[in-house]
């Protein structure tokens, strides 16, 4: 069954404050819709990974928050978008252990494992898109 | 909100998928001293005619004051059809009302048939009493309408009812394939039983992390040896649920390793060095309760 | 930076830290400096940090607590972590994240119990 968007709502990502507004908006959607405890700590934790990506590699963006519902269970969508300097090479960002910042290196592909669906684009000096999808489990 | 999770925008664009206008609700308004003139002769000619003559439905009503309540509820459904809004609130009664019918066991089939025997007998009257003019089809159409607009939010509260009741059982039986036992005080047993794809894994995983917390376990012990096939995948799960256990403050043990298993995981390279491994279950036992200061003595005789 | 936002106890020769704000960059880091001077003013031999409170740990706090008992190690200080969550403890692993060289307990108890054990082989060494 095609996903149809309940609710939208937009917030912008200029700072580490920024960050944790979003996360608890997510939050408070996920345990709303009857999201289980791990479920809401993994969607949390994967919105905060991409958030402060924005705010460290591109400084300023927009999270598009979206609740979902397929027809069999409730959905959140969370889009994270910026018009920073972009992902020269996704497969080595997406790899796991490398970062441009000295870091971990695990916010992307960590998140990638933490949530159903995940959609990455990126172009080199127009910016960054990351959408990432978790429905309720059954 | 609600269970459907129907919004304002939701509502807005159901209505427009129904084509349920404003004139329609405004035409359903001006018949209601119509319906209430009509509204106890139709509803006692739908419980003689239809629910009272067949066996099944008639057994929702064991005696009469369930009937008489159940007439009583009926009258004002119908009535709310031409109060000349479709709200939220208007949703959420209906919705009410679905919920309801599914908790008493009304089948879709029921409400189906005995909504269509309703648009019959109202319309049949309406035809015999305003003549089958322009106008009299107009209001008949804005009357389909709203009767439609009813029905799907009635199916799909079934159809939400239905996947809760299938949730519910999911969990009972996620509940069932990964029963954690506690052997000792602080010491639990996980027998794994069948194949261990990555959902399950994810389930194991959480079942025991939740339960160590829960009995604030200090060892517990997995056992692998129902499980048929132990391959990369597999091993890498346990290493992860290994892994997690440690990060709350307790171990694993992971007995039950055939010497199939053992060939497999040194093949594949997996490393299991950081794991606590035992060929059987008894000699597991042994080190979860030395682990946890105890030992199994012989007595002697 | 706001310092001081996480209290710091001290019960002998321990450090009791315990989380129950909800943890944002900047205070994890002002955390981390908080802890190192606690060390270094009180002379302690174990710091425990409870994190029972926190239901999300994302990986830059993760790095910052594993890299704070690495430092407390090396100014001479045992850190146990304790009272992770279960849906915490997922999620690192989900993500790839080790805490490697962590010590770890179920709860404060057996912190102090761990860190007894640790200081103990420590002294016999
Ligand atoms: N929004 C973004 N804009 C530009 N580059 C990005 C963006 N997000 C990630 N990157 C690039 O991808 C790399 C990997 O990102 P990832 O989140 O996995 O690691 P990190 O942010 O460097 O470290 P960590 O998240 O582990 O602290 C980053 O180092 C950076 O080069
Ligand atoms: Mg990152």
């Amino acid at each position: 069954m095609a996903a149809r968007v309940l609710s939208t709502q937009e917030m912008k990502i200029a700072s580490e404050d920024d960050v944790v507004l979003v996360r608890r908006a997510v939050r408070a959607l996920a345990e709303r819709r009857g999201f289980d405890s791990f479920a809401s700590a993994a969607l949390t934790t994967a919105v905060t990974e991409l958030g402060r990506n924005i705010w460290v590699h591109a400084r300023s963006g927009m999270a598009i928050i979206e609740e979902l519902e397929d027809g069999l269970r409730p959905g959140v969508r969370v889009e994270f978008k910026d018009l920073g300097p972009g992902i020269p090479d996704i497969d080595w960002a997406m790899a796991g252990g490398n970062s441009t910042a000295s870091s971990l290196g695990l916010g992307l592909s960590g998140t990638k494992r933490l949530v159903d669906d995940f959609q990455l684009q990126s172009e080199v000096g127009r910016g960054t898109s990351v959408r990432i999808t978790k429905w309720k489990r059954f | 909100m609600n269970k459907l999770g129907i919004t304002e925008q939701e509502l807005a664009s159901r209505r427009a998928y129904f084509q349920l206008t404003d004139g329609d609700l405004t035409r359903l308004a001006a018949l209601r001293p119509f319906a209430e003139r009509h509204n106890d002769a139709i509803v006692d000619a739908f419980y003689q005619e239809l629910i009272l003559k067949h066996a099944e439905s008639r057994l929702f009503f064991t005696d009469q004051a369930t009937l008489q309540r159940a007439v009583a509820a009926q009258k004002r459904y119908f009535l709310e059809l031409f109060s000349g809004v479709a709200d939220l609130s208007y949703m959420e009664n209906r919705l009410r009302v679905g919920t309801t019918h599914q908790r008493i066991g009304v089948a879709p089939k029921w409400y189906l048939g005995a909504y269509a025997h309703y648009l019959r007998l109202i319309s049949d009257r309406l035809l015999a009493e305003q003549g089958p003019s322009a106008e009299t089809q107009e209001k008949l159409r804005s009357l389909q309408k709203i009767i439609f607009f009813d029905m799907a939010i009635a199916i799909e509260t079934y159809i939400a009812a239905g996947l809760d009741a299938l949730a519910r059982h999911q969990a009972a039986i996620r509940e069932l394939s990964t029963p954690v036992i506690q052997l000792y005080e602080r010491v639990l047993l996980l027998p794994l039983i069948g194949t261990i794809d990555t959902a399950r894994a994810m389930q194991v995983m959480e079942n025991v992390l939740m339960r160590v917390v829960e009995r604030q376990a200090k060892v517990i012990i997995l056992d692998i040896a129902g499980v048929p096939v132990v391959d990369t995948r597999v091993a890498n799960h346990l290493l992860q649920t290994t892994e997690a256990v440690r990060l709350l403050g307790a171990s694993t043990v992971l007995t039950g390793i055939s010497p199939q298993v053992a060939q497999t995981m040194v093949q594949l390279g997996v490393d299991l060095s950081k794991m606590h491994t035992r060929a059987s279950l008894e000699e597991g036992l042994e080190l979860a309760l030395g682990l946890t200061g105890r030992s199994i003595r012989v007595k002697e005789a | 930076m706001q310092s001081g936002q996480i209290p710091i106890l001290r019960i002998g020769t321990t450090l009791l830290a315990s989380i129950q704000i909800e943890l944002r960059d900047t205070t994890a880091q002002s955390f981390q400096e908080d802890v190192l001077k606690a060390i270094e003013k009180s002379r302690s031999r174990g710091l425990i940090i409870d994190i029972t409170g926190l239901d999300m740990v994302d990986t830059f706090v993760a790095r910052i607590l594993t890299d704070t008992g690495r430092m407390a190690k090396l100014m001479g200080t045992e850190t146990v972590l304790v009272g992770m969550r279960p849906e915490v403890a997922a999620t690192l692993v989900r993500m790839g994240f080790s805490m490697q060289g962590v010590h770890t307990a179920l709860n404060v108890d057996e912190g102090l119990a761990l860190l007894a054990q640790l200081q103990g082989a420590q002294g016999r060494a």
